[in-house]
């Protein structure tokens, strides 16, 4: 990693993604369930509010038809006219009603005057023609007036309850027939229904008393205060037709429960069940739906968990890769392979690594180049981006060789330390002048220098350069040698200068490229500089030549130089006006 | 038909015309296999479980068909005797007067409910030794008028129970005899003075003997051996015919009765449809076996947590008419139609 590593975001990109996805799929995921158990209730009420009416319904048929069926036994016995003595056959007619209708316990007949005829009991004595007038019982009447007449529910011995059922002949002459009814055979009906587990049915008479109920204890305790809740709820249902309601019964559960009313008797039928077993579907769907729920959102935390941490992964590996370009690491590449943006991006990056490589390796070249430059030569090659200037090729330069006298008994006799100041302060002041003169600095070699003027970058004058330089060279160093003379060092410094054509270029390996030239005028200025004295600088005669009049020249005898067949002519730079340097 | 609840409630006939198929599905208690489970003594009882104890004033042999009524009962609430209670029996064998110190023994067991089947006899002994203990009796007549409960609806002490129509209904065995024998003014009358409701129902049968115009003769029997003295004496009085008061000591020994009557060629009638099945000629009481299932819905109500007080007297308001035709041919008497036609059951 890279060292400079920015502040860490204010806001993670992992969070924003993290809450986004989780709840890009929560959400909806509770939106569905909240109105899946909003619907889903609101159907099982109208299915429940459905199935209890029609159970309700169904059990007043079935008691209404008990009751009926009654009153049609009954108006078998009403269809002939009295006649005046007993009459056998209406007598074993009466028995037999009494065997096939269990319910009915007695059975009184009357005839048209009001008077008993018949009496038929399963506990009682039966009689015949007892003659007790009835014409003034409330059954007898309310037959005669109605046909049929549903008496009120009585509690025999404050328990069983019984009802009177009479039937008027469709002629008054058939008299009337009078039957006391057993209701707990109604319990039958009414435990018979069931919904679900444990729904059940009971039946209110008008004034609000049971007289079925599955528990027919109940029933046969006769009790008002323990009906009182269903009475309640019987208001609760009759304040809202049509819909289950939900209430308390007397067990103090809460129910549902739903009412049909059996009209010949003004009785009601209420169907109920308990309201946790009528919407145990719905709580069930309600546990499914928040499992399912939670399975989702914890599925949905992992999804996007893993998403945002790969995202967040790769945009991490760009942002270490950037790091690391950003930190001179050129060569190094973004590995993303995910298909996507991030993997263009990728791309994009290693692209421009691959420049800034490309770019820095030019600019190191530049910077190399300066070493033997001038600067302000470095810089043209530079500006131009283009070191075309630099391959080889033959032009006229001058070279310039100087070097130390008497250096290499100094060396001996000194200290390693002393050898390197004083060859660093020697170099220094060479190089300020080359560096002054726009020349090339070639070469160091221990003591001494090789400069070349007119190449790479061609100039104007360069032998008039060259002498100008060399002579800045002398007064340079010679203000160097009085102090190390006073030092006690008797060193001298010597320049030799040359012009002539030389094949000029880059030479060496990748690792190593040296600017340098060839050729005889090398050679020459080498053996010009070895032949100087101290302070002499010696120059050959196309330098001269090149020079004219310009400076005061003043020709030597022409000397014997190694390398060279004939005697060069040598010129030395006359004792130079006194200068500002 | 009747009709069992979802939570094992009770059933009621209703009209016979109506399918009795559910009957069928009852035939899941073996009931030989009861009845030989509660013959055997309740011996190993587990304390958890909870005890009922079951005062019977006979044997368990006589006694069978009604514990396998009582055993629908009370599987009709959940239990089971050996899986989840237990059942302490103590029988008297027909000695009544030793019912009480029975009952006091059961009482002493600890048991959590005591069961009086079988008369008022049972039913007063209980309470006498029961203490404070719930008691579910069995029995025909008023238990009011017995003194064991303040109101049917409202019993208010320890005691219910179920209550038949068997004591209300002698007058209706000596109506059916007079039919059977309408020219017949004198019946004998077979009484257990040592009964209970005997002074109620000797009552009830004067009165219903003066509005049939006809004169009665009360034979009593308290033991088995006494029986054969009511048959001959109703034989040599000339009586119409002998009509058994209800009392469950009579019920208990149908087949003797009927042995008896036979032999000695007296038309007679009881209340217990074991009667006529034996080779009697009528019988006319309550449903013994409804009553005994009853008894035992009760007692796992009561086990169930219920307090007796608030459990309203039950009324079997079912009466059943049974006619053997054979045992009539045999004492050469024809059944008239007005009989033939109240009869539920008619044996040929």
């Amino acid at each position: 990693m890279v060292s400079n590593a920015p502040t860490p975001p204010r806001k993670s990109l992992f969070t924003k993604y993290f809450v986004a996805l989780f709840a890009a799929v929560v959400v909806p995921l509770l939106v569905a369930g909240a109105s899946e158990a909003w619907f889903g209730y609101r159907d099982q009420r109208a299915r429940l509010s459905d199935l209890l009416d029609s159970e309700a319904r169904l059990a007043a048929v079935k008691i209404e038809y008990f009751l009926e069926g009654i009153s049609d036994h009954l108006s078998w016995m009403v269809q002939l006219p009295w006649s005046a003595g007993a009459d056998e056959r209406r007598r074993l007619d009466a028995l037999r009603l009494l065997r096939q209708a269990q319910p009915i316990m007695s059975l009184r007949l009357i005839d048209a005057a009001g008077r008993e005829r018949l009496f038929v009991s399963r506990i009682g004595l039966n009689r015949v023609e007892s003659g007790d007038d009835y014409s003034g019982d409330p059954a007898v009447i309310g037959a005669i007036a109605q046909r049929t007449w549903l008496g009120p529910v009585v509690f025999q011995g404050g328990s069983e309850p019984f009802m009177t059922i009479a039937v008027a002949g469709t002629r008054a002459a058939a008299g009337v027939a009078i039957a006391e009814v057993n209701l707990k055979f109604i319990w039958e009906v009414i435990s018979a229904i069931r919904v679900g587990q444990t729904g059940a049915a009971f039946v209110l008479d008008q004034p609000g008393r049971l007289v079925a109920h599955p528990d027919i204890s109940l029933v046969l305790r006769a009790d008002e205060t323990s009906a009182l809740p269903l009475q309640l709820l019987r208001a609760a249902i009759v304040a809202e037709p049509g819909e289950a309601v939900a209430g308390s019964d007397t067990e103090g559960n809460m129910v549902m429960a739903t009412m049909a009313s059996i009209p010949m008797v003004e009785w009601s039928v209420i169907v109920k069940q308990p309201v946790a077993e009528a919407f145990g579907p719905i709580y069930a769907a309600l546990w499914r739906t928040g499992i399912l729920l939670i399975a989702g959102a914890i599925l949905a935390a992992l999804l996007a968990y893993w998403l945002t941490q790969r995202v967040v992964g790769h945009i991490r590996l760009l942002e270490d890769g950037v790091a690391r370009i950003g930190s001179g690491q050129f060569d190094h590449r973004i590995q993303l392979s995910t298909g996507d943006e991030l993997e263009q991006l990728a791309e994009r990056l290693n692209e421009m690594a691959g420049e800034l490589a490309v770019s820095n390796e030019r600019s190191e070249r530049i910077s190399r180049l300066k070493r033997f430059l001038a600067p302000q030569v470095a810089e043209l090659v530079d500006r131009s981006g283009d070191d075309r200037v630099l391959d080889g090729r033959r032009v006229e330069v001058v070279v310039v060789f100087c070097d130390l006298r008497g250096f290499t008994a100094f060396s001996a006799r000194s200290e390693p330390e002393t050898i390197i100041r004083a060859l660093s302060v020697y170099y220094d002041a060479l190089d300020r002048v080359i560096t002054a003169h726009g020349a090339t600095l070639v070469s160091f070699l221990g003591d001494g220098v090789m400069v070349l003027v007119n190449a790479p970058v061609a100039c104007p004058d360069p032998a008039l350069r060259a002498v100008a330089m060399a002579r800045d060279m002398q007064a340079g160093v010679q203000e160097l040698l009085a102090e190390w003379r006073a030092a006690g060092h008797d060193l001298g410094f010597g320049v030799g200068l040359a012009m002539g054509p030389a094949t000029v270029g880059r030479i060496g390996s990748e690792g190593r490229l040296d600017y340098t030239a060839i050729g005889n005028v090398v050679n020459l200025a080498s053996r010009l500089c070895a032949s100087a004295k101290d302070g002499q600088i010696l120059v050959d005669r196309m330098a001269a030549q090149a020079v004219g009049r310009a400076v005061d020249l003043v020709e030597l005898e022409a000397r014997v130089l190694k390398g060279f067949d004939q005697r060069v002519p040598i010129f030395v730079v006359g004792t130079p006006p006194p200068t500002t340097m | 038909m009747s009709v069992v609840s979802g939570d094992g409630q009770l059933l009621y006939r209703l009209c016979h015309h109506r399918a009795n198929a559910w009957m069928r599905r009852r035939d899941f208690i073996a009931s030989m296999a009861v009845a030989a489970a509660w013959a055997a003594p309740a011996g190993a009882q587990q304390s958890a479980i909870p005890v009922i104890g079951y005062l019977g004033p006979e044997t368990p042999e006589r006694s069978a068909s009604r514990l396998v009524a009582f055993a629908e009962g009370l599987a009709e609430t959940g239990y089971v005797e050996g899986r989840n209670v237990s059942i302490l029996s103590r029988w008297a064998d027909g000695k009544y007067l030793e019912l009480p110190a029975l009952a006091a023994e059961l009482a002493a067991s600890r048991v959590t409910v005591m069961v009086a089947p079988g008369g008022a006899e049972v039913a007063l002994a209980a309470k006498t030794a029961a203490g404070g203990l719930p008691i579910v009796f069995e029995l025909g007549g008023d238990p009011v008028a017995l003194g064991l409960v303040n109101s049917l609806s409202r019993p208010g002490g320890t005691m219910t129970g179920v209550t038949s129509l068997s004591v209300e209904v002698s007058r209706k065995r000596l109506e059916f005899m007079s039919e059977l024998s309408p020219a017949a003014k004198l019946f004998a009358i077979a009484a257990n003075p040592t009964s209970p409701t005997v002074g109620s129902q000797l009552k009830s049968l004067d009165a219903a003997a003066s509005a049939l115009g006809l004169r009665l003769h009360v034979l009593n029997a308290s033991k088995s051996d006494e029986f054969e003295g009511i048959f001959t004496s109703a034989r040599a009085m000339g009586a119409g015919g002998l009509v058994f008061t209800s009392d469950p000591y009579f019920a208990y020994r149908s087949a003797r009765l009927a042995e008896l009557a036979a032999r000695h060629g007296v038309p007679a009638i009881t209340q217990a449809r074991d009667f006529p099945l034996a080779g009697g000629l009528m019988s006319y009481g309550g449903d013994f076996r409804q009553s005994h299932r009853h008894t035992g819905i009760y007692a796992g109500r009561i086990l169930k947590g219920e307090k007796p007080a608030d459990l309203p007297v039950q009324r079997v308001t079912k009466v059943e008419f049974f006619i053997n035709l054979k045992a009539a041919q045999a004492l050469g008497l024809t059944v008239p139609p007005s009989l033939l036609s109240s009869a539920d059951v008619v044996i040929e």
